[in-house]
């Protein structure tokens, strides 16, 4: 980052905009910054730090949990609210994140803003069919996480939006859930496999199947075919065996694909019951 | 944007504002320095230099009474901020009741780690006076020690909550 001219800490979301947008400035939004400070491209001339931005609150809006895009993940972690829902796998997550020293900095806004694999966020946030709010010129709106990598989305986060809350839908309050992150040690940043399984239990049969995948492929993806198998015929070993062929398909490993259709099954008999 | 909440580089010098151990501090960092190499500058050893790239934990300085990687915090986005190094907490004729502890419980070998861990130690023991052993190591998670097991860490933190409590 030795190109930088200009360090802005904005103490609005429309002041960092106007900023983010004016060419002149060719800024970069940084929000804790501990995966992209040391590696900001040489054409960014402006660090553009969110520190100061009224976006760090979590609260209930609608029966929706809102978590402020600056929220760090150590606030995650002991956060009331991300603690009692969905069986408090949001603050799990958090916790799984790297180091307490990392925790204290990093947010929910910059760990899904770039599509690292190994990071924590969007692997859960896909799970639970979140939604974000972002700022662009063209003001602001709400748009499926699911779309925020695809290359259809048309903004960059960070270069030409500026995300501003992450919204868990209601419904999945009382979802059952685990996240699963398996890593060389606990607090590696770089993980092997991120897992995120949830399901409900109605009668003989599962429905609110969420089967999501992240660190086993650039981006992070919900496996689709697997999630249909355990709705359909209800039984782990079966869903296993479709959820490995389809991370082998993705060139998951065979050694991860066979790790990640084993959790699956450890969750469908141990947590839905 | 407002001019007061920008500052631009002259001659890849930034001029920027800090508290330090409780001392308001004009300090210039070069484009591209951070703050683990502005602190060493002012003199501040104690802040070790380990891996410098946020795996180690021997770095961690308190910035607005959090503790965090000052090899991953750019010097200039600490601009106006608190700092509080190891330098700040006690001296040698003077330890902190947590320094004093990890002396006592033989916590402390080659000691290149344990500014961080002491750190990290103050900030877990302002919140929660008396954590439990899994909120310690959680709390340690990010300072390496290569020399131990942490388990003398471990305890002189244990010890230093109760002294801590004691005290009131």
């Amino acid at each position: 980052m030795t190109h930088i001219k200009y360090y802005a800490f904005p103490q609005t979301v429309k002041e960092a905009l106007a900023l983010l947008l004016n060419k002149r400035y060719k800024a970069m939004a940084v929000a804790g910054g501990t995966l992209v400070a040391k590696t900001l491209p040489d054409s960014v001339e402006t660090y553009l730090d969110l520190k100061n931005l009224p976006i760090k609150g979590i609260k209930l809006s609608g029966g929706d949990l809102v978590i402020g895009a600056g929220a760090s993940f150590d606030v995650i972690d002991r956060s009331k609210l991300c603690r009692s829902w969905a069986g408090g796998v949001i603050s799990l997550a958090a916790a799984g994140c790297s180091s307490q020293l990392i925790r204290n900095r990093a947010t929910i806004g910059g760990n899904i803003a770039r599509p690292h694999s190994f990071n924590i966020f969007p692997v859960v946030l896909l799970g639970l069919d979140a939604k974000v709010r972002l700022v662009s010129r063209a003001g602001a709106k709400v748009a499926d996480f699911s779309g925020l990598y695809s290359p259809d989305f048309g903004l960059k986060t960070g270069l030409d939006c500026i995300i501003t809350e992450i919204i868990i839908p209601a419904k999945t309050k009382n979802w059952k859930c685990e996240f699963i992150k398996l890593a060389k040690t606990e607090s590696s940043w770089e993980s092997y496999i991120t897992l995120f399984f949830a399901a409900e239990k109605r009668g003989r049969s599962l429905t609110q199947v969420r089967v999501a995948v992240g660190a086993m492929s650039p981006k992070p993806f919900r496996v689709l075919a697997a999630e249909k198998a355990l709705e359909s015929v209800a039984s782990g070993p079966e869903a296993a065996v479709i959820f490995a062929r389809e991370l082998e398909a993705a060139r998951a490993g065979r050694y991860r694909s066979e790790a990640a259709s084993s959790l699956l099954k450890r969750f469908v008999s141990e947590k839905i019951k | 944007m407002k001019k007061q909440n920008m500052i631009e580089a002259r001659e890849g010098l930034f001029e920027i504002a800090l508290t330090v151990n409780g001392v308001k501090r004009v300090v210039c960092v070069k484009n591209g320095e951070f703050l683990l190499d502005a602190v060493r500058r002012l003199g501040l050893k104690g802040t070790k230099k380990g891996c410098d790239t946020g795996d180690c934990g021997s770095c961690a300085v308190m910035l607005n009474g959090l503790p965090v990687l000052a090899c991953l915090v750019p010097a200039v986005a600490a601009h106006e901020g608190e700092i509080t190094t190891i330098e700040g907490l006690g001296t040698v004729r003077s330890p902190h009741p947590i320094q004093e502890a990890f002396v006592e419980a033989g916590a402390v070998q080659c000691g290149f780690c344990i500014p961080g861990m002491i750190l990290a130690s103050k900030h877990l023991l302002d919140r929660t006076p008396n954590p439990a052993e899994a909120e310690i190591r959680k709390a340690l998670d990010g300072n390496l020690c290569r020399c131990t097991g942490y388990v003398k860490q471990v305890e002189a933190v244990k010890i230093a909550a109760k002294r801590l409590r004691a005290e009131g």
